[in-house]
């Protein structure tokens, strides 16, 4: 009998174990910290804040741009920023070595000599967008949070940004696989899943990272660019265990989550096709995030929701602001960064310093999980602390309001609506006038109708009673 | 017991024309005749039965039903007008007609937006026209047969409808008979004054809705073809010039407004638009509507009366027959555009019902000479109301300008309890698109609307290509309504399409019910751009 208690305990702890909630209920014996129940965090490409927001009023923008130098040989005298709207500009080439020497140690002046010195156009550097190119942009940093001093995690291009972006560190030079946001998670029992447009499904190990864009073969359906977009594919347990890649799927499934009511607590998005690289994406890449708030807004997620949306470096684009040096990799150059949610202040310029490693805090500390790296500890210490939360998102929050009714970014209606009218005043006052002519013009008819006319006695009919043929007394 | 005068003393035969008089000499028809009438007391007490039946009529249900696209669009126009800056960025202020009863509609409007304030205005000008008929009928045969013509005019199936929604045409009616009026006057007085007051009058009538000048054309006729009654050039112009006095007020505040093309685009456009309806649409429409009693009682009035037929049978006819003729040619046509029919069919129809009391067989007997004429008067308004009454809260029709569109209000407030403030809707129709714009506060557009300037009313914004403008997420609703999908097949397909493709989710379905069968009526579904 004693020998069979512990095999019973066994047994009755996995039966427990089988009827334990999993998924949405395990995550809700996490209770989040803010109102935030939902954490959407969607990663672009290659724009810098003053390439998209320069020109945006209230920022620290281009008013403090400086005149960039050529290339010694280069006729034209510097380069002013300049707008590039009708233009279609192709992607920079710009790679970490390019930005390197743009950044030059932190002055910054190198935007154009650098892509000139490896005989790219690196006049078109300093070209910027405003409303007229980016109006659902524009009209989200009116109506939500725009960041004016996000930056990128590091100089050292897409793929080390966008493995800052899962796990706050880049271990690729060390061969290591990572400990990322989902695993944390995971462990957590708390959902998620990585939304991939254009998913093309991975299950086994992917070839090791080529540069990005060189299509040299790919493992298992794997392309270059999907892993360099999705790091999670890069990471073997992520392709491998069937417990984790199912939650990486393709963007289609976000929408009917959000119509199943299945909407994970933190959710990444990384596009292919959308993803703004060139100028012929930007926009693709606006009516994608359009859709994807959109859709959030109209569902019942929105007044529990917050959306991100960032960029993976600035792909060569100027930048004026220099990067604070927090370790040895970065941080990268300023990125362009906004705020969707339930909960935004309303047309805040945030001017918190911050990077993809205070979107981890943040998740982190609402969903009360372990720092992975020393930035996310950073930025957590300071989430943790009411009087050091300066450099976090929580002031983009408005926490202590009830959710805000949606308000879509979508750029504008099919047309321009029709013109207003300068003032109502002016119909009542013709209108009016015109009354007050029928009025008086009927009323006089009447009141000379009642006098009676001189010579006329008392009684006496005009012809038309005396053709009232039939009728009776009036 | 004391009565006070009920009979009609009458002038002897032959008699002349009073001094000032617009009437010319002529021979006063023979064979008059005293006869009684009804007791002043009991002259009241009718009028105040009459006009509590109008009342009843037009008031009962009055919200039952949800607004039309006319009546969304002057409404909205209305709190537009009352300073509501949502519906000022929905419903801009210039259209396409004047904006007398907008303005009057805008003082109902200054605090919560309701339907039924803006209905009262126009049920209380259909409760004023029925007043004013009695009035003109009192005026010109007598106050019997003005009672008969009231009463016939407070049940009548046509001006109970029209009057019961937010159209411009209810006002309009209850105007011309103020013009008519002074018509009457000028030609029984020949005084400038009346002149001026029917200038006056029929400016107003055209501030009302501007296609109410074709009634010139009919006073046009009158004075052509009545000799006997005499017309002065200078009482013309005059009053023409007053009539201009008036209606300057239109383009006056149009053009103030910088909105002069917008008036000169609706008329062109009206002018070169494809008919709406065919050639004898008035013909299948109104007479059911006016009551085929009432008239075959005011033609064949007409025809058995016609040796007492005079200038006044003229001018009824010439006022109601001009009007008739011009929208039967005009491509453009609308349920509601001859209401200014209504009293005057009622009018002859009174006339004739009450002299029909004078006939041999019953004027001998003064309970038959009285009685009579009001049993036939009841029998008849008894016919009209059976018709109205089911009509005070049917919506089933597809003819525009017939009552609500059902569904319409229902799926307006879900839009604007449910839907984010910047959302844009796509329907089939305009019709939906202003009725969900002021039901709901949301902007929306219609597919039917056409891409081609000559085939669309300026004041919509045509989607020329929908499929692209989804993608771009533009659209973040399409909306289905059984009323529009009825009207269009095409578009009605195309929606259906539309929603398939962008992968529509119904949000939002509101049903009607015939019978035991439950139907959807207009269905919302939310729809993405990938």
């Amino acid at each position: 009998m004693n020998r069979r208690l512990p095999l019973l305990l066994l047994f009755a702890l996995a039966a427990f174990g089988l009827v334990l909630p999993t998924g949405p209920a395990a995550a809700a014996q996490v209770t989040p910290r803010t109102p935030i129940q939902h954490f959407l965090f969607l990663l672009q490409g290659d724009r810098s804040f003053d390439n998209y927001f320069g020109s945006y009023p209230g920022v620290d923008g281009l008013a403090a741009a400086s005149c960039q130098q050529q290339a010694p040989g280069k006729s034209g005298g510097c380069i002013e920023p300049f707008p590039l709207h009708g233009r279609t500009v192709p992607p920079l080439g710009a790679t970490p070595a390019t930005i390197a020497k743009q950044y030059d140690g932190g002055k910054l002046d190198g935007f154009v000599s650098a892509l000139q010195s490896v005989g790219l156009d690196g006049t078109k550097a300093m070209g910027y967008y405003d409303q007229r190119d980016l109006p659902a942009y524009w009209r989200a940093a009116s109506q939500y949070v725009l960041f004016d001093r996000f930056f990128s995690a590091t100089r050292d291009g897409v793929r080390s940004n966008r493995e800052y972006w899962v796990a706050a560190t880049d271990t690729r030079a060390a061969g290591q696989q990572p400990l990322t946001i989902f695993d944390r998670l995971q462990a957590a029992g708390i959902q998620w899943k990585f939304y991939v447009q254009n998913y093309r499904p991975v299950t086994g190990p992917v070839t090791p990272r080529p540069a990005i864009g060189k299509r040299t073969g790919a493992g298992q359906g794997a392309s270059n660019t999907q892993s360099a977009a999705v790091p999670l594919l890069n990471y073997l347990r992520f392709t491998t265990d069937p417990a984790l890649r199912s939650h990486i799927v393709d963007l289609g499934q976000y929408y009917q989550d959000l119509q199943d009511g299945t909407l994970p607590a933190v959710a990444y998005f990384a596009t292919s096709g959308s993803s703004e690289r060139s100028s012929r994406s930007i926009s693709e890449g606006q009516s994608l995030v359009t859709s994807l708030t959109g859709q959030l807004m109209l569902s019942r997620y929105w007044s529990s929701s917050a959306f991100l949306l960032s960029y993976d470096g600035t792909g060569g684009f100027y930048d004026h602001v220099a990067p604070p040096q927090v370790d040895s990799y970065g941080l990268g150059l300023r990125v362009p960064a906004l705020l969707i949610s339930s909960y935004a202040r309303r047309g805040l310029v945030d001017g918190s310093t911050l990077d993809y490693s205070s979107a981890l805090a943040f998740i982190e500390y609402n969903w009360r999980l372990a720092p992975l790296a020393s930035r996310d500890r950073r930025a957590g210490v300071l989430l943790a602390s009411p009087d050091r939360q300066a450099d976090t998102l929580l002031p983009a929050f408005d926490f202590t309001a009830p959710p805000r009714p949606a308000e879509l970014i979508a750029g504008g209606s099919p047309a321009a609506p029709p013109g207003k009218l300068r003032s109502s005043q002016i119909v009542y006052v013709s209108y009016g006038f015109a009354i007050a002519v029928v009025l008086a013009t009927v009323g006089f008819a009447f009141a000379r109708g009642r006098i009676r006319r001189p010579g006329q006695p008392a009684g006496t009919r005009l012809p038309i009673s005396a053709q009232r043929i039939g009728a009776d007394s009036g | 017991m004391t009565t006070r005068s009920m009979t009609e003393p009458g002038p002897p035969p032959g008699a002349p024309a009073a001094a000032g008089s617009a009437l010319a000499e002529r021979p006063e028809p023979a064979g008059r005749f005293r006869r009684p009438g009804l007791p002043a007391g009991l002259q009241l007490a009718a009028l105040i039965a009459i006009t509590a039946v109008a009342v009843l009529f037009r008031f009962r249900d009055l919200g039952a039903v949800g607004f039309n696209s006319d009546e969304a669009v002057y409404t909205g126009t209305g709190a537009s007008l009352a300073g509501n800056e949502s519906m000022r960025a929905l419903f801009p202020i210039f259209r396409a007609h004047p904006l007398l009863l907008q303005l009057a509609v805008s003082f109902t409007e200054h605090g919560r937006i309701t339907d039924w304030a803006p209905r009262a205005i126009a049920a209380s000008a259909g409760v004023a026209a029925v007043l004013a008929t009695y009035g003109l009928g009192r005026k010109l045969y007598g106050p019997s047969a003005g009672l008969i013509a009231a009463g016939l005019l407070a049940v009548m199936p046509y001006h109970v409808v029209v009057s019961r929604q937010v159209l411009l045409d209810g006002p309009m009616a209850l105007l011309s008979l103020l013009a008519l009026y002074c018509v009457i006057r000028y030609a029984e007085t020949a005084a400038l004054s009346w002149m001026l007051a029917t200038g006056a009058a029929l400016g107003a009538t055209a501030l009302c809705k501007e296609t109410s000048l074709i009634l010139l054309g009919g006073l046009y006729a009158f004075f052509a073809l009545t000799p006997t009654v005499r017309i002065r050039l200078r009482h013309v112009l005059a009053g023409l010039v007053t009539l201009l006095v008036v209606l300057i007020a239109f383009p006056l505040s149009l053009a103030a407004s910088g909105r002069a093309n917008t008036g000169q685009h609706y008329l062109l456009w009206q002018l070169f638009r494809r008919a709406n309806h065919g050639l004898f649409f008035y013909f299948q429409q109104v007479p059911p509507a006016l009551g085929w009693l009432v008239l075959a009682f005011g033609i064949g009035g007409l025809l058995w009366l016609r040796r007492e037929n005079t200038w006044r049978e003229r001018l009824l006819l010439c006022w109601v027959l001009v009007p008739i003729a011009f929208f039967t040619v005009w491509p453009v046509k609308g349920y509601q555009y001859l209401l200014p029919l209504a009293p005057v069919a009622a009018i002859l129809a009174g006339r004739t019902i009450w002299r029909i009391g004078s006939t041999p067989l019953l004027r001998g007997r003064r309970l038959f000479a009285v009685g009579g004429p009001l049993l036939l008067a009841l029998l008849v308004a008894g016919t009209l109301a059976a018709g109205s009454w089911p009509k005070l809260t049917n919506h089933g029709s597809t003819l525009a300008g017939t009552g609500g569109v059902a569904g319409g209000r229902e799926a307006g407030r879900w839009v604007a309890g449910h839907v984010p403030a910047d959302a844009t809707l796509l329907t089939i129709g305009p019709s939906m698109a202003n009725i969900l714009q002021f039901y709901g506060e949301r902007r929306s557009y219609a597919l039917s609307v056409s891409p081609s300037p000559g085939g669309r009313n300026p004041a919509y914004v045509p989607i020329p290509n929908p499929d692209l403008s989804i993608r771009q997420g533009q659209f973040q609703y399409l909306v289905w309504d059984a009323y529009t999908a009825r009207r269009t097949p095409s578009f009605a397909r195309k929606m259906t399409d539309l929603v398939n493709r962008f992968h529509g989710i119904a949000v939002f379905t509101a049903t009607s019910r015939t019978g035991s069968t439950s139907f959807a009526t207009v269905v919302i579904y939310q729809v993405r751009q990938r």
